[in-house]
């Protein structure tokens, strides 16, 4: 994922998850990543790549940050996604899910290689 | 106001991680609008001088690329080892570019080996030939001066600026 804080430094991180919402919207998980949540706080622009690895294939969306969620359905799906994805990659314990960030997909574009 | 000095020199520590276990990265820049742009990056190197470093890229990630350097010279490069997530970012600024030579493929080739190497436990039906096709061949050599190194390991110091060392 690649944020852009208000002076023009770009920061590039990598995420657990992005959850689909609806066809314009997407989730991301909220863990550690505290100068992402800062960014997107001043510029709410964002870039997600998520790897296709079987389909040989990048998925890249241009992303715009509306709202961050701590409670509800999505925040408690996501939860229980993220506590799989630590029990299956010995991270259990640290990764926490502190929010649902909520973001308005603008483009999706798919780069195979 | 750009405060940070321009000696940051990469700790022999981080360049071991960096030349023996590290398996996936990806760049981050932006454009003249401050909208985020990603590229994936399929090797690496650290220059002599250990003040520097070098990005490969492969061809479908460099539309865009060299002209947001030109343009504003920033980049942000996140380096992970996959699966302990032992993860450092280093930001800084475009000094050049050119295209790729026989060492940086070998470079490339290396790493894609220990990638496919800590893919194996997860993905252990997938053919040999689809792991190794993640690490795509590299196009583009982007070399940038290091003037930050941040922690990005998951836990409690996540996101901590290691290089210059945040004064107290």
């Amino acid at each position: 994922m690649v944020t852009c804080s208000a002076d023009g430094k770009p920061n590039t991180t990598v995420i657990s998850q992005v959850y689909y919402v609806d066809e314009t919207h997407a989730a991301l998980s909220f863990q550690f990543f505290s100068k992402t949540i800062r960014n997107v706080r001043e510029n709410p622009r964002a870039y997600v790549c998520v790897f296709d690895i079987r389909g040989r294939a990048h998925w890249v969306l241009q992303l715009e940050f509306q709202l961050s969620e701590t409670e509800g359905p999505i925040f408690d799906a996501m939860d229980m996604q993220i506590e799989a994805i630590a029990s299956m990659t010995g991270m259990s314990g640290i990764f926490k899910l502190r929010a649902a960030d909520i973001y308005r997909v603008l483009s999706v574009e798919r780069l195979q290689y | 106001m750009d405060f940070i000095a321009c000696n940051t020199m990469i700790p022999g520590k981080i360049v071991r991680f960096l030349e023996q276990y590290a398996n996936v990265a990806f760049a981050g820049t932006r454009d003249r609008d401050l909208v985020p742009h990603g590229h994936n990056v399929c090797g690496w190197c650290v220059g002599a001088d250990q003040r520097t470093m070098t990005a490969f890229v492969p061809e479908e990630f460099t539309p865009g690329l060299v002209e947001a350097l030109q343009e504003n010279g920033e980049l942000a490069v996140t380096v992970e080892e996959f699966p302990s997530h032992e993860t450092y970012q280093f930001k800084g600024r475009y000094l050049c570019d050119r295209a790729v030579r026989y060492d940086d493929v070998e470079i490339v080739d290396r790493i894609r080996r220990r990638f496919v190497r800590s893919l194996r436990a997860i993905f252990a039906d997938v053919p040999e030939d689809v792991l190794n096709a993640f690490v795509s061949k590299p196009s583009l050599a982007v070399e940038f001066e290091v003037r930050e190194i941040f922690l990005q390991t998951p836990g409690p110091g996540a996101g901590t600026r290691l290089i210059p060392p945040v004064e107290s």
